[in-house]
């Protein structure tokens, strides 16, 4: 399932969240309780600075490029509560609502940078990267794509917001991001 | 219908509120009646509306899964062999545990594993038809099960209620005037997609071909769709033109549309900008008027349902339909089910995140 183009994709640009020197990932005006979607926002940022310089995404590139997000667990902060908040009868709070899916977040970036390919969301069943370049490679061949960024990130199972809320220098506990952008030939 | 290449359907299985097996969903929505009632499954008692499209009696996720992609690979007479060379693509709700599921189910029906789950909310269960399409016809597989599953369940139920995306009316009334909003209904499904050669070599049944498909992104808001329609418009685009086919071939769309104000116009928009006034001309419904919203299986319910359809050559109304909406001009299909005048048709999907696909099938 990963064959097809070998050697087709190269990496354009690549992020990593934490980096040396990262705190706590920045505040995401929308999103609340979890680390994750600021953490996707903050690595999707940074790979594209790298990439593109400042937003958006120049033409014709930036609508022919995918956003695809690799995460196995998702954003288990905020399932945990909003699970836990209708366990005891609770109504979520509405913001919730918008975060319940990584679509939304994805969807920030790409409108953010003026992304106008496919959104992909994806859990993995084994190897993030390969199944993440997988779909890359599938979505470029398929002609809906010319680059895609790919995001993969793990948040674990204790991290209940606490970089976030509590805006601790040091590294936001136990999450993990790398955000890559993939692409053929130069299309700037 | 003049042969035409593409990926062959060769069995399809699906239960919603309307019933169990694809037999089922065609007979509810021929008959036009939502199938929403009061839900029993779980207290909604603190929520602003009480009303889902339900299946009594459905088993755990998994084993309707499982039981799914057995039908759907019986209805496509496939054998062990045939099976254990084709890999399951699942669309399901993310979390913890949703690998896991891909794997038990994968396992259970005897496929060769299940390496990704779409999580991408609303069109999960397109994106991985798509994908499925376009592995088949890059030529790395012969055959792929689809399968997808959504289950009406107390914490999206809670959310979509806190959200204010419930319909406070208990109706789902697409691209109407005065419409409130969407409904939560369940749906299973599976889908056998096969390379036109590898259905020919086992002379398999074949119920409709998937002849071309569509993803794009709008690049406009987190949540909400763009006004205009610029993402889905290119889909629909991306679609027919794999297809070979031009908007006047179309017979019908199963639309997206969910009930909602602001997302129903802008899926009008979108097919006005792809097709212009003949958006005007083209049958449209969204048959989640009658078995409610499956999120992340809702297109492959859609699709299968969209397939029936076209192959019986009747096209299902659009329920709960209360008057024009003038940000809505569509040929929208109200009252009874019509004929079906081509054998092509395209189920349309849109999430969170600016995602849209279109499939376009053709029947058999």
């Amino acid at each position: 399932m990963t064959g097809g183009t070998p050697g087709a994709l190269r990496v354009l640009a690549q992020a990593r969240w934490p980096e040396p020197g990262d705190g706590a990932p920045p505040t995401l005006p929308g999103f609340v309780h979890s680390t994750f979607s600021p953490v996707v926002a903050a690595v999707a940022d940074r790979c594209l600075t790298r990439r593109h310089g400042e937003r958006p995404a120049p033409e014709p590139v930036g609508v022919r490029t995918a956003v695809v997000l690799v995460s196995a667990a998702g954003d288990r902060a905020s399932a945990d509560h909003v699970h836990a908040t209708v366990a005891r009868g609770g109504r979520p709070g509405p913001l919730f609502f918008y975060q319940s899916v990584p679509n939304s977040v994805a969807g920030h970036v790409a409108a953010r940078w003026g992304l106008g390919g496919p959104v992909v969301c994806v859990a993995p069943t084994g190897d993030p990267l390969a199944e993440g370049t997988a779909e890359a490679e599938l979505l470029r061949y398929d002609g809906d794509a010319d680059e895609t960024l790919l995001i993969m990130i793990e948040q674990a199972p204790d991290d209940a917001g606490a970089g976030v809320a509590a805006g601790t220098p040091g590294e936001a506990p136990g999450i993990r991001a790398t955000a890559v952008l993939l692409g053929g030939e130069d299309t700037r | 219908m003049a042969e035409r290449p593409g990926v062959r359907i060769t069995g399809v299985h699906a239960l919603s509120a309307l019933g169990r097996g694809a037999e089922a969903q065609l007979a509810g929505v021929l008959a036009g009646t939502p199938a929403f009632r009061p839900v029993g499954r779980f207290d909604t008692s603190a929520r602003r509306v009480a009303v889902a499209a339900t299946l009594p009696e459905v088993g755990p996720l998994a084993d309707e899964l499982a039981e799914a992609v057995d039908a759907a690979c019986a209805a496509a007479r496939l054998g062990a062999g045939d099976r254990a060379g084709a890999p399951l693509l699942l669309a399901a709700h993310g979390g913890a545990g949703v690998p896991a599921l891909a794997g038990e189910v994968a396992g259970r029906c005897g496929l060769a594993g299940a390496p990704r789950v779409y999580t991408s909310a609303c069109v999960s269960a397109s994106t991985a038809v798509a994908d499925a399409a376009a592995l088949i016809g890059r030529g790395d597989v012969d055959r792929v099960v689809v399968a997808a599953g959504y289950l009406v369940e107390p914490d999206q139920y809670a959310l979509f209620d806190a959200g204010r995306a419930l319909a406070t009316d208990g109706a789902v009334r697409p691209f109407s005037a005065g419409r409130r909003g969407l409904l939560l209904g369940d749906g299973v499904a599976a889908v056998v997609l096969e390379s036109a050669g590898a259905a020919r070599r086992r002379d398999a049944p074949t119920l409709a071909s998937v002849l071309g498909w569509g993803r794009a992104g709008d690049g406009h808001h987190p949540c909400q769709p763009d006004p205009q329609g610029r993402g889905l418009a290119r889909a629909v685009g991306a679609a027919l033109r794999r297809a070979g086919l031009d908007p006047e071939e179309i017979g019908y769309v199963n639309a997206n549309a969910t009930g909602t104000g602001y997302s129903d116009a802008a899926e009008a928009a979108a097919l006005r900008l792809a097709w212009g006034e003949h958006a005007g001309r083209v049958p449209v419904s969204s048959t989640k008027a009658l078995h409610g919203h499956a999120l992340e299986a809702s297109g492959l319910l859609e699709l299968v349902v969209t397939v029936l359809a076209v192959r019986h050559g009747k096209l299902p109304v659009n329920a709960g339909w209360l008057g024009p909406d003038e940000a809505c001009p569509l040929d929208v299909i109200r009252d009874a089910p019509r004929r079906a005048a081509t054998a092509y048709a395209l189920s349309l999907n849109s999430a969170f995140g600016g995602a849209n696909t279109a499939l376009l099938v053709g029947a058999a």
